[in-house]
């Protein structure tokens, strides 16, 4: 009963921490934009938290080099369970038109396990949102 | 490699980045041994006040010099143009002037034009955002959700030139690739004239309000010589008197043809480069709205050949934050030589050092945004107490509560944890 | 101040036994060696009021690093060119001339392996990750592989 109300909470108003892993700030300034009152996705109950301690959803952009590799890692072992990993724009999917740069991930998948991708360079607001609730739509 | 010279015994009081120039050298060595992690800002400090700071970039190298001696010359520029999201058609410009001129081809007008019109774009959306960021810091949300609300008034008018909005994508070797749609003057015009109407209502407001004025006002000073010994650019250098612009001082695309003058302010301090940015906004949409008026009839691009012939040439642009410069060096091939691009940040590192020194913590995270930094800098910062010897972490927002709390100690009493004002209730209307 | 900027810059090249030549475009371009380097740096500084300095740029020559010094100066820029030997990569610090050097100095040294004496951070990294092993060369030399790098730095494979 407790499970299914915590449950229930989590997908009404999931707390979200964003993380830039080497990302060329785009993906992150639409990802702000989409806390502003033009798309406004703080109305589906989404909360930028300050710490990956109080967080359900992780949000990760950019393309991970070998210096933020720890740093992700840490960041996601230091969230509680059930946690869930979204990968937000070209260079978190795969790497983005860095592929081949000798300081550049593949993707965040090589770091931390994945739940959902968001492609885009930078994808839109409209496209993060519907990304996040879709992701929401699949916790039971 | 040759023996490392002796390093003279370190000071500690702050042992500034001006003392070279007379006698010894002071080295900053590592405070701590303990302090090993890759850090972005090392602070240390004598109780509330900031002694030294060790900067550590670098979280963002990828490695693009290097990728971009293996790809053709014109894939290169999509490549750099995301070396950061919020300056990159100016990138895109530097790049593509530094390659041009190696060229005998000339840019076409009206490609000329329509640069300068998407790169003063850039520039409001770009001070905009930071004038929203410095809100943020501050603790004064309400400012940072308004300002965020007219950026996305300059962002319709980029998408509906260029097709998107962060990265244009627009520019090709030797003119644009998209024109200006047709019917686009009026509202072009209108929308410009919103956006100085909105510049001057923020400029009243951070010259009135408290929580502004609190924390912005006499904080980050630097001595106009040592901004110019640190070698500082942008609005780092203009803050302080310095008429450096490169749009002034060597002009590119069409700003020699556009009527316009720059902003210098001589305060010296936070509050000045909020205004310095603000009525600079005020300066854009003029350009703007000029160069869309005497927009050149003609072709806006010139088909050149996909090799490109040997030589090197340089080129620099103002991009929002400061000056950039490209270097391209061909040895006749598709593809380059060498490439080597210079963020403004970078250049103003060294000045930011000096600005930190001798505030306290709370000042640290506006002192930071002032120098209008990438996001992730603003991420993880550790610290170091000289005095109760203690070491701690902080992320940015546990540093940003800390400074609001500081300052506004009633509001800490009723504030969650990091929770914004929700923009429920406050009653936005669609202008546009 | 009859005289126009590039014929000054050229006479003070003279002094340091090099050429100046002046493309076009405003670029007036100056290769010095390093023992006269600066000596023709302080004048320019100095003397010619020169003190914005862009950023400092290391090529990779095959047998030498070459590195450039971009000033600018309104509507000109001054390059100057030195090189060091690859067998020996020692330059000279410039940072008691123009102190906003150190981060560029600081790049060059990571990104090709040159050492300047008497820049006090040569120790550090600027750009590099802390994981970088010491036994892998500077990642600009024309010798070096991406790949071979990612492999070291352990950043996968990149898939074709």
């Amino acid at each position: 009963m407790l499970e299914k109300l915590t449950n229930w909470s989590r997908k009404r108003s999931p707390w979200v921490f964003h993380i830039n892993a080497s990302s060329c700030n785009g993906c992150d300034i639409e990802i702000v934009a989409s806390l502003m009152p033009r798309y406004d996705i703080e109305r589906f109950g989404v909360v930028l938290v300050p710490s990956p301690k109080h967080a359900d959803v992780l949000l990760v952009t950019g393309v991970v080099n070998a210096q933020t590799v720890d740093r992700l890692r840490r960041v996601y072992e230091q969230m509680p369970e059930p946690k869930h990993v979204i990968a937000i724009g070209a260079c978190a999917t795969s790497g983005g038109v860095f592929k081949g740069c000798y300081n550049a991930g593949q993707g965040v998948q090589d770091v931390v396990p994945v739940d959902m991708y968001i492609p885009g360079c930078p994808p839109r607001p409209e496209a993060i949102m519907y990304g996040v609730m879709k992701l929401l739509g699949e916790v039971k | 490699m040759s023996a490392q010279p002796e390093k003279p015994p370190r000071r500690e009081e702050s042992a500034g980045l001006m003392e070279y120039s007379t006698e010894s050298l002071v080295p900053f060595g590592p405070i701590h041994p303990a302090l090993k992690e890759p850090e972005y800002f090392k602070l240390v400090l004598e109780g509330e006040r900031i002694v030294e700071v060790i900067p550590r970039v670098g979280y963002v190298h990828r490695g693009l010099e290097k990728a971009s001696e293996s790809r053709p010359w014109i894939q290169n520029m999509y490549m750099f143009e995301r070396t950061c999201g919020i300056c990159s058609f100016v990138h895109s410009v530097c790049y593509a002037q530094a390659v041009e001129g190696l060229t005998m081809f000339q840019v076409p007008a009206r490609a000329r034009f329509l640069r300068t019109i998407i790169l003063e774009m850039e520039r409001i959306h770009s001070h905009l955002l930071w004038v929203g960021l410095m809100g943020h810091w501050a603790g004064f949300d309400t400012l940072f959700m308004w300002v965020w609300n007219d950026r996305e008034v300059v962002l319709d008018l980029v998408e509906a030139i260029s097709g998107n909005r962060v990265h244009k994508s627009m520019n090709t070797l030797c003119g644009v690739r998209k024109d200006m749609p047709e019917n686009m003057e009026d509202r072009i015009i209108e929308r410009m004239k919103y956006l100085t109407d909105r510049a001057r209502y923020y400029r009243d407001v951070i010259d009135t309000e408290e929580t502004m004025l609190a924390r912005t006002e006499d904080i980050g000073r630097v001595t106009a010589d040592t901004a110019e010994k640190l070698c500082a650019v942008g609005p780092m250098a203009r803050y302080v008197g310095m008429r450096r612009d490169v749009r002034l001082n060597d002009p590119y695309a069409a700003y020699d043809e556009v009527p316009f003058d720059i902003v210098t302010r001589n305060e010296g301090d936070v509050h000045a480069l909020l205004r310095l940015r603000l009525d600079e906004l005020v300066v854009s949409a003029n350009i703007v709205s000029y160069a869309v008026k005497h927009l050149p009839d003609g072709p806006i691009r010139i088909k050149i050949p996909p090799t490109i012939p040997a030589g090197e040439h340089s080129s620099h642009c103002e991009a929002p934050r400061g000056e950039i410069f490209y270097f391209a060096k061909s040895a006749g091939g598709r593809t380059p030589e060498r490439v080597k691009s210079r963020q403004p940040t970078l250049a103003n590192i060294p000045t930011a050092l000096e600005m930190l020194k001798g505030q306290t913590l709370a000042d640290v995270p506006i002192v930071l945004t002032a120098i209008d930094p990438c996001f992730g800098c603003m991420d993880r910062m550790s610290f170091f107490d000289i005095d109760s010897n203690k070491k701690w972490t902080w992320s940015g927002e546990q540093l940003r509560q800390y400074g609001i709390n500081k300052y506004f100690p009633e509001r800490a009493k009723r504030q969650l944890h990091g929770q914004k004002f929700s923009s429920a209730g406050l009653g936005f209307k669609e202008k546009f | 101040m009859s005289e126009l900027f590039p014929q000054q810059v050229g006479r003070y090249a003279e002094q340091a036994g090099s050429k100046l030549t002046t493309t076009h475009k405003n670029e007036n371009v100056i290769e010095v060696t390093q023992e006269k380097l600066k000596e023709f740096l302080g004048h320019l500084v100095n003397d010619l009021s020169t003190r914005h300095l862009m950023t400092i740029t290391g090529l990779d020559l095959g047998q030498n690093i070459q590195i450039i010094y971009n000033f600018s100066h309104e509507r000109d820029t001054v390059h100057v060119k030195t090189n060091v030997p690859k067998t020996k990569p020692v330059a000279l610090s410039i940072i008691d001339i123009v102190p906003g050097a150190i981060l560029y100095e600081m790049e060059v040294h990571d990104m090709l392996g040159v050492y300047f004496t008497g820049n006090p951070w040569m120790d550090r990294k600027l750009l590099l990750p802390d994981e970088w092993p010491s036994d892998l060369p500077a990642p600009l030399l024309k010798t070096s592989r991406a790949d071979e790098i990612r492999k070291r730095l352990d950043l996968g494979v990149a898939k074709q």
